[in-house]
């Protein structure tokens, strides 16, 4: 390894701030399509149901690569906009995680029992007060743990944008190594980079969840 | 129909690339599940193992693995090979590194396998004067691979999935397809369909197949 690598840290740091800043983006979104998909996945109506159930299946089960494509290369065709390739690429990633997220949070809402809905509901609460006050607060725990997970697998998914020309990190260790002679060793540092990320990311996720659980409620799923 | 079929035929030409490229997108899968199954099972043991420095080495290396891209794995082991003197095609650097990326998620379905196990087994086991070896052929690996065959099963679709990356690398396979098929035809909406298809197919290929091979082996279970 020569010093190439140590004066290209400042641009590697800054290009982890990208892609950190892209998976984060790509998490929000995707956490509120998911919340949204989950209380209709969680709901009386059938139809709702089943547009739920064809949407997550769709993006489960096909690789977040052919979407990211179709966003770069076939939505500007298909509308006649322009979308750059930070657009598509948070798109892409959004549509993917509010898949894998709605399973999540589903599994979080029903993990709560059903004399809490309705005790709620005797209670004279309205839906939102219900989800707000009572079903979120304990299917948080429930959903910590997974969440963490999809969050680790979103910043490892970003890395995809670098075939659309995005500058995050990948692309950056890429650009590196075709402009010095750094070789191997800028793809190494780039790859340690997102273990150190990443590994902080579930060393967080584990300490967020033990204080949920400090904060005195029993474990859930267990109870009725 | 005959305004899909209109539709479709600026892609004909591209379907004979799309069975090739089918093809290449189930071997590499397959390819990379084989390989990968060998070597989880190999650092599994290694976390489990009573000395404490390969314990060490095998978490390293799954927790190393699981939280790096698979595309940053695969470019190391495209640029890698060549440095080293070894000349081989990109289909083999993308099945290196999609093998030695599920690994790390095969060793911990299979460890799980393993501490589901309970210790008054081999206790039991062993005082039977079972050997090590027929220990694990007899008593523990027909356990464990009950255990984890579901969970096996739903990480074989998402190594097909994975398997899309390996375009990066100039494979072609399904998704390098959809790029070329879409770039010549500007036919993006179809091809991306087309591909979609593709993928969902051999996940619910692999999915019957892993079913039906379940019901034969536990058939006696029920």
């Amino acid at each position: 390894m020569d010093s190439t690598v140590f004066i290209y840290a400042g641009v590697l740091l800054k290009a982890m701030g990208t892609t950190i800043w892209l998976s984060w983006l790509a998490l929000l979104i995707g956490a509120l399509g998911g919340f949204i998909l989950a209380l209709m996945q969680t709901s009386r109506f059938r139809a709702l149901r089943i547009v739920t159930l064809l949407y997550t299946q769709f993006f489960v089960s096909v690789p977040v690569l052919i979407v990211l494509f179709f966003c770069y290369y076939g939505l500007p065709r298909l509308f006649d906009i322009e979308i750059s390739s930070f657009a598509a690429a948070t798109i892409a990633l959004a549509a993917h995680a509010s898949a894998m997220l709605s399973a999540v949070i589903a599994a979080g809402i029903t993990s709560v029992g059903r004399g809490q809905w309705e005790a709620a509901q005797v209670s004279g609460m309205t839906y939102p007060q219900l989800m707000r006050h009572i079903i979120m607060p304990q299917a948080a725990q429930v959903i910590l743990p997974p969440f963490v997970g999809v969050y680790i697998r979103l910043v490892k998914e970003s890395s995809i944008a670098a075939l659309i020309g995005y500058v995050e990190l990948t692309q950056t260790g890429l650009l590196i190594r075709e402009s010095t002679h750094a070789g191997l060793a800028i793809i190494g540092v780039v790859a340690l980079l997102y273990f150190i990320l990443n590994y902080s990311i579930s060393l967080a996720g584990g300490a967020l969840e033990r204080r949920l659980k400090v904060a005195g409620r029993p474990p859930l799923g267990a109870r009725q | 129909m005959e305004f899909l079929a209109g539709q479709l035929r600026p892609i004909y030409p591209y379907l004979g690339e799309l069975y090739s490229a089918a093809w290449t997108t189930l071997v590499l899968s397959l390819g990379a599940i084989v390989a990968a199954l060998v070597l989880g099972t190999i650092v599994a043991f290694g976390r489990v193992s009573a000395h404490r420095l390969v314990r060490i080495a095998a978490t390293f290396y799954v927790e190393f693995l699981r939280n790096i891209p698979l595309l940053v794995l695969l470019y190391f082991i495209y640029f890698l090979l060549p440095a080293l003197g070894l000349r081989f095609s990109p289909f083999v650097s993308a099945l290196i590194g999609m093998a030695l990326h599920e690994s790390a998620y095969m060793t911990e379905i299979l460890r799980a396998g393993l501490s589901a196990v309970p210790v008054g087994q081999y206790e039991a086991a062993q005082s039977q004067g079972m050997t090590r070896f027929q220990l694990q052929r007899h008593i523990v690996l027909p356990q464990v691979f009950r255990t984890i065959y579901v969970p096996l099963g739903t990480q074989f679709t998402m190594v097909i999935i994975a398997s899309s990356l390996a375009s990066a690398i100039s494979v072609d396979e399904v998704s390098g397809w959809m790029q070329t098929a879409g770039a010549d035809t500007f036919r993006f909406f179809d091809v991306f369909l087309i591909a979609a298809f593709v993928y969902v197919v051999l996940c619910q290929l692999v999915n019957l197949l892993h079913t039906v091979v379940g019901r034969l082996l536990f058939r006696a279970k029920g």
